[in-house]
């Protein structure tokens, strides 16, 4: 019997993405999955305000017994990372509490062997191929990565797959109901080799909680406590180019100088050199390609992000 | 005076004052307008900014103003800028600072609050002839939290609060009409997607006293439902199917800015988004659409006549 069969043992499933890919909605599937093939099940997401392109998170718990533990999870099993480019911000904590044993999933264009000689704690690692480079379609993220979770879980059919998928999209167009399932199925298939990778942890942790390690602070006057902030445009610390997909590229050759999209640019980020000719501060350009479709003489191009190595201007 | 230095798109600005690292969506169209907006009003502003997606601007220790920030409720940002304009005025009066260190107090809010919370704060200031501007993104739907209806939201949208077969059933509250009927100094529609517009009003705003009033449509891509990089797109629709008439009123007297010569069906406008896919698929909504269609057809009717 595997392990995971344990009784009192306990799938903890962290999701890593950006707003826009589905990662919600992938945890729902997954868990939705999970309740099909008779787990108890909690799938719970965490973001802060909605915003297209910010990093998100989502968790599914699953187990043949009653689940205690809430909130984030900390030492999860399996860690599904929707949007590769999420690994190197530490505030996205997508490494938070990886282990040797934690099975990590990343959807991406590079090898397994590359992601695990690029960050020490990564030992298990498994690689979703991308399939699509359309951004119309970046939605369908969610299925595929459910798809590759179910497979990797070891304990749900790909008619639990299936079922949970169709019951996520009820009352939604055929169309989008299809393509969710046939992304969904693909990704589970081609996760064959690896089914039942994860192995589910124990479940004692959330009974026995450890206190938390905070430091209590003194109370303060409120001109300590609550600061002021004077100095002006801090905001540039932000790197909003993390959030890119594609990147803008301007052609200086079919460029008539007109500033058209420096105007239109919603981030304020396009500014025109001495020869008139646009600057993109790709520092903090989102990506959002405005320019791309304003630009009169369609001099400026999208070009997929990561840059791969060797090939950056 | 009256002469405006904005002609073309050559005269804007293409060195901007607002800082980059926001935490606006990509393609976010409110954030398009303010761009141009405080490019103009320069540096010597402070913004009282209600609850809302723009709250997000300015999060501790990150801001990407140049000046003064002030967060109020929802309702209250009118109030806010009656506050910080008397304690400019006092400390004017006191000569603690000079006319040089004076500032334009602004209001920045979305729609959700300008339509709807806020509404009776802004009629008491303008009852008051407050000194301010007042900025009003309007993506016609509480953007925040997920897109649920405002007092904004058209005729036959599809809402997070709102999933219908023929999607909200009300009608778009038509808050130029109310602002404008307190008689202010100043109130006009604008559009991120119409920046040379936008700008001239602007500037017709700042060189005037006592309440000025703008409404800048706000095309939503992540409420909407549309590729970040349409919103211009989406914008330039929105005012040539005739579904966002840009005007101005000054003390009363109503003029449109920018007419649309003829106008699009506004199917072109609808088919672009999702939040209308409903009135397309499975099969038309013909009545819906209709009643769209009509409501824009009599606006211009009774101002072309």
């Amino acid at each position: 019997m595997p392990k995971h069969h344990r009784s009192n043992a306990l799938f903890r499933i962290r999701f890593h993405g950006r707003g826009g890919q589905g990662v919600k909605t992938a945890s729902r599937i997954l868990g939705q999955a999970f309740f099909l093939a008779g787990y108890e099940v909690q799938d719970a997401p965490r973001y802060g305000a909605e915003r297209r392109g910010a990093t998100i998170f989502a968790y599914v718990r699953a187990s043949h017994d009653s689940i205690y533990e809430r909130g984030i999870i900390r030492r999860p099993d399996l860690v599904v990372v929707a949007d590769e480019t999420l690994v190197e911000i530490p505030a996205a904590g997508v490494l938070q509490g990886v282990t040797k044993t934690t099975v990590v999933l990343i959807h991406s264009k590079l090898t397994a062997e590359d992601w695990i000689k690029r960050y020490t704690p990564l030992e298990k690692v498994v690689i979703l191929h991308p399939v699509k480079t359309r951004r119309q379609e970046l939605h369908l993220d969610s299925a595929a990565c459910a798809g590759a979770a179910a497979c990797l879980a070891g304990v749900i059919t790909r008619d639990h797959l299936q079922r949970a998928i169709e019951e996520e999209f009820v009352g939604q167009k055929g169309s989008l109901v299809q393509a969710n399932l046939t992304q969904a199925l693909d990704a589970y298939n081609q996760m064959a080799l690896d089914s039942g990778l994860v192995i589910a942890g124990s479940g004692d942790q959330g009974t026995t909680p450890a206190s938390p390690d905070w430091i209590d602070l003194p109370f303060e006057a409120a001109d300590i406590s609550a600061p002021t902030i004077h100095a002006a445009l801090t905001s540039t610390q932000v790197t909003t180019g993390l959030w890119r997909t594609l990147r803008p590229v301007v052609d200086e050759n079919i460029c008539r100088r007109c500033g058209l999209c420096s105007s239109y640019c919603p981030e304020g980020v396009i500014s025109l050199d001495d020869q008139g000719i646009p600057v993109i501060d790709y520092v903090h350009c989102k990506g959002c390609l405005v320019c791309v479709v304003e630009c009169p003489a369609h001099a400026i191009h999208a070009h997929p992000e990561p840059v791969p190595e060797g090939e950056q201007t | 005076m009256n002469e405006t230095h904005f002609h073309s798109i050559k005269d804007l600005s293409t060195h901007h004052l607002l800082g980059a690292g926001t935490a606006m969506c990509a393609g976010c169209g409110g954030l398009e307008a303010l761009q141009v907006i405080y490019d103009i009003l320069g540096e010597k502003t402070v913004f009282i900014n209600a609850a809302g997606c723009m709250t997000l601007l300015s999060v501790y220790p990150y801001t990407p103003f140049r000046g003064s920030w002030l967060y109020t409720a929802m309702a209250s940002a009118p109030a806010g800028a009656q506050g910080v304009r008397d304690a400019l005025d006092i400390l004017l009066e006191k000569q603690l600072i000079g006319t040089d260190e004076d500032l334009q107090t602004v209001v920045l809010t979305g729609d959700g609050s300008a339509y709807g919370m806020g509404l009776s704060a802004t009629s008491a200031a303008i009852e008051r002839g407050l000194d301010f501007l007042y900025i009003c993104y309007d993506n016609e739907g509480y953007g925040n939290t997920g897109h649920q209806s405002s007092g904004a939201t058209p005729h036959g949208a599809r809402t997070a609060t709102c999933r219908t077969v023929h999607g909200f059933s009300g009608d778009k509250k038509d808050l130029f009409a109310i602002w404008a009927a307190h008689r202010p100094a100043y109130v006009a529609t604008v559009a991120g997607a119409e920046p040379v517009d936008l700008a001239r009003k602007v500037e017709k705003a700042c060189r005037l006293k006592g309440p000025r009033l703008l409404i800048a449509l706000a095309p939503c891509p992540t409420g909407w439902g549309y590729d970040p990089q349409e919103t211009v797109q989406v914008g330039k629709l929105a005012v040539a199917c005739g579904l966002w008439p840009l005007k101005e009123a000054v003390q009363g007297k109503i003029v449109h800015t920018k007419p649309p010569g003829k106008r699009l069906p506004v199917e072109t406008y609808l088919k672009t988004q999702d939040r209308f896919a409903h009135l397309f698929e499975p099969q038309r909504d013909e009545q819906t659409l209709h009643e769209i269609q009509e409501r824009v057809d009599i606006y211009w009717r009774e101002w072309e006549e």
